[in-house]
Formats: structure tokens, sequence, C-alpha cells
């Protein structure tokens, strides 16, 4: 069985005549919390996208446990163990946080199509077993008062932290979070960090972008910096902080922590 | 409410199941009317208010289950109720096949497709297709029900049949809700971006809904063949799509709401007969003014069907 890694080779990806991503290679090992910065604009969402299926690159290889996924839909990729939270939240807003989480029990579910229509007792087993799960990832980012409460009347902190439990919920080997700390306070960011480092006891591996600088020096084992689609530099937190080119970056782009 | 909710099924269904033997036979096929098209409502819903897909041609599906019935039973003299299965699968087999090329498609555009489908359906057997469906005229003089060598001539028969099969409809229904299918239709309507990257296969799941949907509305078009012992192409025009369109989204997405749907719809119209030129002008501003006043519809569909073991004290929901 092949080690869970997640290798890019030279991915590119345009948008007309601009290139977003360009010509990138990175290695995600296993285990690792890996850290992909840059400035606004820089290409970091547009890579995530490429590996999640919602784009196709252009050019390159995305390799996942020694199988190229590049080109497979996102349910595809899903089913490899790699699942994803978004920047702008996408929450199924109308539903309560419970359901919400359920649906990251969907692909973990046994039931088929035909138990839609009629129950049997090994699907109504299996309905309670997911329910069960729900409530463990309930549990885990205490969330559980809320289990019945519709997530668009959650403030922002929460909404966040039920999109990481629908991504949990899923049981993934890579977990890839974009901006989980946008629009967080100072509390709810270290929070968070905690929650990401148990993640990492559970064995998944992870995989961030993020706009807070100290969060990044803190969580990250490795970094990946992109600017204007390229990679400018690499390696672990010490090594980045001391790089000239990516003081430059931050340094001569108007770095804003907001968005 | 879920206490409410249940006490309220109860009391509909007591209801009626003793309605019919209070009524005189003009009334007896009003109610029937009634439970036909709630069960096409409730089909509808499945495609348009559980998935949020922009159907308009349901009657098509409606149809094709009442032909189906027609024909089995006039050309080969197969008894009605011998029928349901063939009713029920051609057009949920349609279904998948109609749905299959066109579920990828934008809310407006599906919505005009749908409607193309149900323009050439009607085409289809009012052209007398293949020699069988009967021409502008229909197919009519089918058999009463009967089992087991019994015939049930009377229409209170039809109504208990009518009765059966909308049980059956709110049983599936029910089903679908609380199973991993049902939700996915959910998680689809709410954004389908995000129930892919939770691994939901967007396009199995549209047409799953599809073809139940079909399915469904193929069973009501049996009891509409056995209720007018006759078929005709107009019964299953376009125009029927649009009101059960309109009453999926009047009513909102549940079953309170869709039975509020159909009643105001097509008994309230029977009520008022002797309005006869004004009631559909009075129900146009009806729909207009609940769609203003209730942009979600008069009785919108609630989530939240969660366990109980999952509802902890200090709940902030309900
Ligand atoms: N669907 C799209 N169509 C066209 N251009 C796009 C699309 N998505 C992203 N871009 C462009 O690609 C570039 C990279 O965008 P991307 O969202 O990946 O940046 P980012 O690094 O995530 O920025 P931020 O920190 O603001 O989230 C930007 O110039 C953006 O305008
Ligand atoms: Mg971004």
């Amino acid at each position: 069985m092949a080690r869970n890694e997640l290798i890019l080779n030279g991915v590119t990806k345009r948008f007309g005549g601009l290139t977003a991503v360009d010509d990138l290679t990175l290695k995600v090992e296993e285990g690792q919390i890996y850290g992909v910065i840059g400035p606004n604009g820089a290409g970091k969402t547009t890579v995530f996208n490429c590996i999640t299926g919602i784009y196709k690159s252009e050019e390159g290889s995305i390799n996942w446990r020694g199988k190229e996924i590049r080109g497979m839909t996102p349910y595809q990729i899903v089913r490899r163990g790699i699942v994803r939270t978004f920047q702008t939240i996408r929450l199924f807003s109308e539903m309560s946080v419970a359901e919400n989480i359920m649906s990251g029990r969907h692909i973990k579910s046994r039931q088929r199509w035909w138990h839609g229509i009629v129950h049997t007792p090994a699907s109504r087993r299996d309905e309670r077993e997911n329910w069960k799960r729900v409530e463990q990832q309930l549990d885990f980012f205490n969330l559980s008062e809320f289990a019945a409460t519709p997530t668009n009347s959650l403030p922002y902190g929460i909404q966040r932290r039920v999109e990481m439990a629908r991504a949990m919920a899923v049981e993934p080997t890579l977990l890839i979070l974009d901006e989980p700390a946008a629009g967080l306070n100072d509390k709810e960011t270290l929070e968070l960090l905690q929650t990401i480092f148990r993640i990492r006891e559970q064995g998944v591996t992870v995989l961030l972008i993020e706009h807070d600088m100290d969060m990044v020096m803190e969580a990250t084992d490795y970094l990946t910096v992109l600017n204007f689609g390229k990679k400018i530099a690499e390696g672990t937190p010490d090594e980045i902080q001391e790089h000239p080119d990516v003081i430059e970056a931050y340094l001569g782009s108007e770095h804003d922590d907001d968005e | 409410m879920q206490q409410i909710q249940r006490y309220g099924y109860i009391l509909f269904i007591a209801v009626m199941a003793i309605l019919p033997n209070l009524l005189n036979s003009r009334w007896q096929a009003v109610a029937i009317t009634f439970l036909i098209f709630t069960i096409v409502a409730l089909s509808q819903d499945i495609v348009l208010g559980k998935c949020g897909m922009f159907n308009m041609g349901q009657a098509l599906f409606f149809g094709m289950g009442a032909y189906a019935t027609a024909i089995l039973n006039s050309t080969y003299g197969w008894p009605i109720l011998a029928t349901i299965p063939v009713a029920i699968l051609v057009p949920a087999l349609f279904g998948v096949l109609l749905a299959g090329p066109i579920v990828h498609l934008r809310g407006d555009y599906l919505l005009v497709t749908t409607i193309g489908f149900n323009i050439v359906f009607v085409q289809v057997v009012q052209n007398n297709l293949g020699g069988i469906t009967g021409g502008p005229n229909g197919i009519f003089g089918l058999d009463s029900l009967s089992l087991f060598g019994t015939t049930f001539l009377s229409q209170l028969s039809v109504y208990y049949f009518a009765f059966a099969i909308l049980l059956a409809t709110l049983w599936i229904m029910h089903n679908l809700d609380a199973s991993r299918a049902g939700r996915a239709l959910h998680y689809l309507r709410e954004d389908q971006l995000a129930a892919e990257s939770i691994g939901i296969n967007s396009r199995f799941y549209k047409i799953f809904a599809f073809a139940l949907s079909a399915g469904i509305a193929g069973m009501a078009g049996t009891v509409y063949a056995t209720q007018y012992s006759a078929v005709s192409p107009e019964g299953f025009n376009f125009i029927q799509s649009v009101l059960f369109f309109s009453i999926v989204i009047v009513g909102g997405s549940s079953v309170p709401g869709i039975l509020i749907g159909v009643f105001v719809m097509f008994v309230l119209p029977e009520i008022f007969r002797e309005f006869a030129t004004w009631r559909f002008f009075i129900f146009g501003f009806a729909m207009i003014l609940a769609m203003v006043l209730r942009p979600r519809g008069i009785w919108p569909a609630r989530f939240g069907r969660i366990p109980k073991f999952l509802i902890k004290e200090s709940n902030h929901g309900t």
C-alpha cells in the first residue's frame, strides 16, 4: 500500500489570460500539518480547487497515494479520503447543525438508493450508527448544544466549526482547510489551533491555507509560499521567516488580514 | 411541534377514511380528485421541493401511468390492479431516460426542457402514435376495479383505492426523509458544490429523484384512469404541470402545505362553482398574494428532523 502522500508536479491552472497557478510542485507527507501562504490573489484557493476536483488543471499531475487524481470529480476524490472546507463557508444553511454533520456520513453509510423508499432492519441500524457518529463529532467540536439549530442563525466562529465537523465526519485521510481562522477572534483562533492538533493526533494529515502569520508559524510543520501563482519559497516556519523573498512579498504587497 | 404534526396526521387520516360515507356522489368525485392530485403534487415535491429542480412537466409522468393502465386494460384485457407495476415502472424508466441528459442544466433551462417534454408527450398521444393511444379522444370504457374475481362498481371503492395509494405515497415520503438518499436531495438543493465536496454524486441522486417522482405520479395515473374509466390527452396538458408546480411553491415543500395547495386549487373551485368565470381570476390573485406574503410557501418545509438523543439540555434550537 502506497503511503498517504500528496504530490503535485508542475500544476498549472489558467483563467483566460491569467495564470492563477504556475508550474507548482509540492509534496505533503503523511502526518504533516502543511501550510500554504501567500498574499491575496496568489492562487492558494485555486490550488485547493485543483486538488479537490472543482477545477481541472491544464497541466501537471496530482498524485495521491500513488494514484493520479487530476481530472476526477469532487465526489470521487472525497471517496479517496480527501475532504475540504471552504474559504467562504458553505453550509447547508437552512438545515440543522446535526444534519450538516450527517452529510459527512454520506459516503460511509451503507444504505443504497432503494432504502430511500423502503427501510430494512439493516438500513435502520446503519441510520442509527451514523447518527451516533454525528454525536461523536458534535462532542469533539463542542457543538452538542447547537445540534438542532439551523446553521444560518449561528455566529461565524461556530459555523466554521460546523464545517470542520462535517468534513471530519467523512473520516478523511487528508483534511484541507481554506483559511479556517478567517473571521475568528483571538480566543477562537487559539481553540482552532488546539482542534487542528487534536485532528492530527487522530492520524489525519492537514493541509491548510492561512493568512494569520502567527497562527501559521505556530501550527505548521512545513510551508509553501505562493506569489502570483508561483512558489517563491518552501521550508519549515523558521526557514520561511528568514527568507528574503517572503519578506519582500509580504511587505511589498498590501496584505489584509480580514480577507 | 413534531407532536402536533403527528396528531395532525392521525386526524387527517381518520377524517379521510370516514369522509366519503358522508358525501353524495358528486362530492365523492371531488374527493377522489383531491386524493389523486395530492399524490401527484407530493411526487412533484420530491423533484422540486426536496431536490430544488425546476421540473414543469410532471403531468407527463402522470399521463404516462394513466395511459399505461388504459392501454393494458382496454387493448390487452389486464385487470386494473395488475397494471399498477407497469404504470409505475414505465414512467420511472422514462424519468431516468429523460432526466439523464438534462439534470446538469441550470434551473431555468431545465424548466423549459421539461415543458418541451410535456408538450411532445401530449402531441404523441394526440396523434395516436403506434395506433394504441386512441388519438384526440383518448381511450374510454375501461373496466372497473376487480380483485379475486369480485368486481367493485361503486365510486366508494375507487375512493378507497385512491386513499390507499395516497397512504403508500405518504409512507414512502416518510421513509425518504429518514434515509441517506432523501438527505442527499436536501443537500443538493441547499448547495450543490458543498454536497459534491462531501462525496455526493449529484447526477445519480438527481436522476433518482426524477425516477421516484415519476413512478409515484404514474401510480396516481392508474387511479385517474380508474375514476373516469377513460384517459384523454388534455388531462395531461402542460397547464396541469404548471398547477402541480404552483401547488408545491405556494403550499411550501411540506405535506400540510401541499394538502392546502391542492385544496385551494382543486376543491375550492368546486365549492364556488357559481362564480365559474371569476374563480381562476381570484385564484390567480390568491397565488400572487400568498407568494408576496409568504415567499417560502404557506406552510414551509421544516428541517431539523434529527434523533431525540442528539437534542441536549439548554438547546438553542426550536
Ligand atoms: N473561477 C475563476 N475565474 C477567473 N479567475 C479566477 C477564478 N478563481 C480565481 N481566479 C483568479 O485567480 C487568482 C488566484 O485566486 P485565488 O482565489 O486562488 O487566490 P487566493 O490566493 O486564494 O487569494 P485570497 O487570499 O484572497 O483567498 C486571482 O487573480 C483570482 O481573481
Ligand atoms: Mg483564497
